[in-house]
């Protein structure tokens, strides 16, 4: 009797194997909502390889056209974890926005009062303070779920737009710097604290501080205790409690971490980009943050990769309003047909994984 | 509409390479009980549902009256009067009885006057056998009365052959016999025939005139109930003659030590209320005590606040520290549970195999260290338990869902009884596993009991329990109403306890 | 009797008529939701809808001069949304969280897309009808000015009532949201039910939006929702899954929202933000309040898959 005497083979070979097919799926997805849009732009009297060329062409085509994908990829990839990291315990948390608004307006606050100071401290501290914010304020819709049973795919939603009026209130209001006229923003952040460009890549730093996040949350997730009892929790909250998890803690830690990442995000944004916070930093993260999460099934490498896609998306729209007067909306179209048809990809991939296990 | 007489005639439905139904045929007579007995998956879901529409048989007819009829969906069947009563209620919870009167008519009315529906509801079930309140929630109905309201349901829509799905489950012996007393009754006098689908015996000796016994999928033993012995009847269903269903292991004297002891335990159920009230009770180590009740009264939550998964308050201690059902507590004080349907709530089924099966480890040496795990040892891991518990996997990564019932519960047995058991909480732990992995199941029970642990064994069949405890507490309506040790139990006694009918 | 000479009145009177203004949308979208959950589904995409319904309603009523003929066209928009949904999510194992966020993103997007040209012209608005006729003071009358769709709201809210409560359909509709087995038990075609009372969910939805854009102002931009979709998803659950319930919660929101302007029409600005954010506080105030850890949803539909 060998080792593993207890395992069967599966009986018959099926014609693609499940991994082959986790792959496929999802190419064949974005070739369908390619082939919609492509349909879509020749509707509206484009052409549509005229169309799908400047796509490439603004978002990889050049170094610097590589440039904005990557700077739109950082904050990308931070809002893509707020949504993996609860996902993977189960939770829907999609109100990345409010977090992200509230960790950039901490950023661009909590250096003012120090002038003249090291520039390395004071960028930690922008981040450290936007992570924390941000946390918090995800922390609570964690809370809400765990204690009271409030939904958390709603309150994080309704925290959202509470978060976003906070900011607005504070930003117009007490933190505003009076000369900001036309925009309201806050005082501008001392220009020796914003983050570096990275040399070589000509890149700020904050897509950096991401890589490193998203590979710390691979690894957590993959290959220690904490990723496995996250995933039990996820798995059956009921079996958590039953091998004795503090599902609670785990719930809103998890919650924390995510706002975290959210509220890093909008620190970057402020520290590396703006300079100051203001409304620019509402440009709709939370909903790209979910679609990058649920493309990259909540897979914190996938989610890189993911981000790339659609930052060089949205690097662009701007060449494409340029050249053929298409709208920005375009690529929310573009983003919309694709993250459908790869959603109903992944249930038909679960689907045949399940016929062929029977 | 006089009672038809129905027949099956060579019924035979795949499922892919699955064959669930070989040949069968069956005879139901006009006016008569005919009982389907078989193990789980012997085919007898199968079979019914074929009856009422839902599948087509690959091969196969049916006959009602000597007329062959197609049914293509439950409305076919309902034309012809065949109607079901499943094992889990199809009535509408948040509808009223009234309400789900009208909704399952053949015709939906388009505009419903409330008032002259409710006089005219009131005069069809007047005449019926049993009385169901019209106005009130189903969701506020007992089990019985909701068991009760799903006939009126079926008679109220004229049916002429009514199919009951292991009706007496979630009944309290008295409210069976009340129940399946009334359907033989309608039988005798012409009002309609029944198809009783059971794997009780004696329910099958009682009410049916017929029996036919399905074993994977075929008819092996067909007649009349009075023409053959229960030994028969079992040989036919497991395919071998039958020793002693266990070998009650020789007991062992309990050490007086006590393991756990519970005191005052107040615990909510989902809907907020009380569920379990003031309960207490030591459990020794070395004895397998076991609460017998009719579902929902309160066992559930006890079992979950046991294991920590729901609030409580009063006291729980093990071996004398208090229990919280953290993970030290677990690990110190060796408190373990097999809960009924383990797939559903013993097993995460996002994870492989192999990570569920190092569920109450994967904290510890070998398979981590720090923080940092070690899939290797857990592969090691289980590997030597799945081949230690014999359990049939495509593979140590598959997912739990691709394991047969019975090999989930084999795993989660592997999992729960390799580490140091000293309290073991079973909650209908054989609920809906085929006759292997129920003697297996029961075997393990035993062996940790005779290894020392205390055993807690929730079960809702009276039969099972007493086969397998020493001590019984019946458990009704959140509190223990009546304690007797194995030797002394009456089954018609802790009937009526169960039942409410007696107070402690 | 002149404007200043009502005073503190004037408050109440900006609040009244605000509430009034704001709480329409607010009425459609969550009745349109409350069918859709009452079949069991959730549709977290209302927001898209809304967005595609406002510029549908703005360019129909622009192209045809008949705002009404853009109502219509709203909800026709909305309902082909809601068809999408209700097809997307028959798929076995779809994420229906997840594809109502998508068709947000795919709403909002060609509302924006195809409403580029339609920021400038200026379309026939839809009628109001003038309550205030009997005051001279023009607070009272502005107030007062309510526009025809809210009257249909209100009338809305009573049918789906009936609906749900006296007719059989209703009952069916019950009957497959609260528990899938029994419906295919009595032979109920559940999928078709969940995808039309989806489509009608997105019609209504759609008919919500058309009033952002036909209404005060009167005029399309990228900015018109704040939210209003997501929000009707919260308040189908405050209102208990009834419909008379969701009638008054849409005039509490609107009341709500309309707090805000109001403060500032009569001077106090200070706070503008915080208070246009009092419709989300309270949501999520009266959530917190009337959920509970125990029992999440006691009143849900059995198959709406909003809680574990």
């Amino acid at each position: 009797m060998s080792s593993i005497s207890g395992i069967e083979s599966v009986p018959s070979k099926p014609l693609v194997t499940a991994s082959q097919l986790s792959v496929a799926l999802p190419v064949l997805a974005v070739l369908l909502a390619s082939a919609i849009f492509a349909a879509f732009v020749a509707l509206y009297g484009q052409n549509p390889a005229t169309v799908f060329g400047l796509i490439v062409q603004g978002g990889f085509g050049s170094s610097f056209a590589w440039q904005d994908t990557l700077s739109r990829a950082a904050p990308l990839v931070l809002v893509g974890l707020a949504v993996a990291i609860p996902a993977q315990a189960g939770l829907v948390i999609i109100g990345g926005e409010g977090a992200l608004v509230l960790g950039g307006l901490a950023g661009a606050v909590v250096t003012l009062p120090f002038a003249g100071a090291h520039a390395l401290p004071m960028q930690l501290l922008m981040l450290l303070a936007g992570g924390l914010i941000g946390g918090l304020w995800f922390g609570l819709a964690g809370v809400l779920r765990q204690f009271r049973g409030v939904n958390e795919t709603i309150s994080s939603l309704l925290l959202s737009y509470i978060g976003i009026a906070v900011f607005h209130h504070l930003t117009e209001g007490m933190l505003r710097d009076p000369a900001s006229l036309d925009k309201p923003s806050t005082h501008p952040i001392d220009p020796s604290y914003m983050l570096p460009t990275l040399p070589g890549v000509g890149v700020h730093a904050g897509l950096a501080v991401s890589l490193l996040l998203a590979i710390a949350a691979h690894v957590v997730l993959r290959y220690t205790r904490w990723g496995f009892a996250l995933r039990v929790v996820g798995g059956s909250a009921r079996v958590a409690r039953m091998i004795g998890l503090a599902v609670n803690r785990w719930i809103i830690g998890a919650s924390v971490v995510a706002g975290g990442m959210a509220g890093i995000a909008g620190a970057i944004e402020v520290a590396a980009v703006q300079g100051t916070a203001n409304s620019s930093l509402i440009v709709g993260y939370g909903y790209s943050g979910i679609l990058v999460a649920f493309l990259a099934r909540h897979q914190p490498l996938a989610i890189v990769a993911v981000a790339l896609l659609i930052g060089g998306m949205q690097a662009s729209a701007s060449l494409l309003q340029r050249r053929l007067g298409l709208p920005d909306a375009t690529m929310l179209v573009f983003q919309g047909l694709i993250f459908i048809c790869v959603l109903v990809a992944d249930a038909i991939a679960q689907q045949l994984r399940e016929t062929t296990r029977r | 509409m006089s009672v038809p007489q129905v027949e099956l005639k060579n019924m035979t439905k795949r499922f892919g390479a699955n064959l669930a139904l070989n040949n069968v045929s069956l005879l139901i007579g006009s006016g008569t009980v005919h009982a389907l007995l078989g193990e789980n998956g012997a085919g007898k879901s199968t079979l019914v549902k074929c009856l009422v529409g839902f599948y087509h048989p690959d091969e196969g007819h049916i006959q009602v009256d000597g007329r062959e009829h197609r049914l293509n969906s439950p409305k076919d069947a309902d034309a012809l009067g065949i109607g079901m009563v499943y094992q889990h209620f199809t009535l509408v919870p948040s509808m009223t009885v009234a309400q789900n009167l009208v909704v399952s008519g053949a015709r939906l009315p388009a505009y419903i006057n409330w008032q002259s529906e409710l006089r005219r509801l009131g005069e069809v079930t007047r005449k019926l056998p049993f009385h169901v309140p019209l106005d009130v929630r189903v969701s506020q109905l007992s089990a019985g009365e909701k068991q009760k309201a799903e006939i009126v349901k079926q008679l109220y829509l004229g049916r002429k052959l009514l199919i009951l799905d292991e009706p007496t489950s979630v009944l309290t012996p008295a409210e069976a016999d009340e129940v399946l007393g009334h359907v033989r009754s309608l039988a005798r006098t012409g009002e309609l025939s029944a198809i009783l689908i059971s794997h009780k015996f004696h329910e099958v000796r009682r009410f049916a005139d017929d029996v036919t016994v399905l074993r994977r999928g075929a008819s092996v033993r067909t007649g009349a109930v009075a023409d053959l012995t229960d030994d028969a009847l079992a040989e036919a269903m497991i395919g071998e003659p039958v020793s002693k269903m266990v070998q009650h292991a020789p007991k062992s004297q309990p050490k007086s030590d006590i393991v756990l002891s519970i005191s005052d335990l107040r615990v909510n159920g989902d809907n907020g209320l009380p569920a379990v009230k003031d309960l207490s009770l030591e459990v020794r180590a070395g004895e397998i005590v076991g609460i017998a009740g009719v579902s929902g009264n309160g066992q559930l939550e006890l079992v979950e606040a046991l294991m920590g998964q729901r609030d409580r308050s009063g006291t729980m201690t093990v071996s004398g520290s208090s229990f919280n059902g953290t993970r030290q507590e677990i690990a110190r004080l060796g408190v373990y549970g097999l809960p009924q349907e383990p797939l559903k709530n013993a097993c995460v089924d996002r994870m492989s195999l192999a990570e569920n099966l190092a569920l109450r480890n994967f904290d510890r040496v070998p398979l981590c260290r720090g923080i940092a795990m070690n899939y290797g040892a857990l592969a090691d891991q289980a590997e030597r338990l799945v081949a230690q518990f014999r359990v049939k996997a495509p593979g140590l990564n598959a997912s739990m869902s691709a394991l047969s019932g019975g090999n989930v519960q084999r795993a989660v047995l592997a999992r729960e009884l390799t580490q140091d058991v000293r309290l073991l909480v079973a909650s209908n732990p054989t609920f809906g596993l085929d006759f292997v992995a129920c003697e297996e199941t029961y075997r393990r029970i035993l062996e940790a009991r005779n290894g020392g642990a205390a055993v807690l064994l929730i079960s809702e069949d009276l039969d099972e329990l007493l086969g397998l405890v020493d001590r019984v507490l019946v458990m009704s309506a959140g509190r223990i109403v009546h304690e007797v040790s194995a030797e002394g139990a009456d089954k018609r006694v802790i009937g009526k306890y169960m039942a409410g009918l007696k107070a402690a | 009797m002149d404007a200043a000479s009502i005073g503190w009145l004037a408050l109440p009177l900006a609040i009244l008529g605000g509430a009034i203004r704001v709480s329409t949308p607010f009425i459609f979208v969550s009745i349109g939701e409350l069918i859709t959950e009452k079949s069991g589904r959730i549709n977290l995409g209302l927001e898209g809808t809304l967005m595609l319904g406002a510029m549908a309603g703005y360019a129909i009523s622009y192209l045809s001069g008949s705002p009404w003929l853009g109502v219509l066209s709203a909800g026709l928009a909305g309902m082909a949304f809601g068809l999408l949904h209700g097809l997307l999510c028959s798929v076995k194992r779809v994420n229906d969280t997840a594809i109502g966020i998508s068709l947000i993103v795919l709403g909002t997007g060609l509302a924006f897309f195809l409403g580029k040209p339609l920021i400038e012209p200026k379309a026939p608005p839809l009628p109001s009808i003038a309550l205030g006729f009997w005051s001279s003071v023009p607070q009272v009358r502005a107030a007062l000015d309510v526009n025809a769709l809210f009257f249909v709201g209100i009338a809305l809210a009573f049918a789906v009532y009936v609906f749900l409560n006296r007719t059989g359909w209703g009952l069916m509709l019950r009957t497959v949201g609260d528990s899938e087995d029994a419906a295919r038990a009595l032979g109920f075609p559940v999928l078709r039910v969940r995808i039309v009372a989806t489509m009608a969910g997105g019609f209504l939805a759609g008919i919500g939006g058309s009033f952002l854009s036909l209404s005060y102002p009167g005029s399309w931009s990228e900015g018109l929702s704040s939210g209003q979709g997501i929000m009707a998803v919260a308040l189908v659950i405050f209102a208990r899954w009834r419909s008379i319930n969701a009638l008054g919660a849409s005039l509490l929101f609107g009341g709500a929202g309309a707090l805000g302007p109001a403060l500032q029409g009569v001077g106090v600005t200070g706070y503008y933000y915080l208070f246009n954010a009092a419709p989300y506080i309270l949501t999520l105030a009266i959530m917190v309040a009337s959920t509970s850890r125990a029992a999440p949803f006691a009143d849900a539909p059995g198959e709406l898959k909003l809680h574990r």
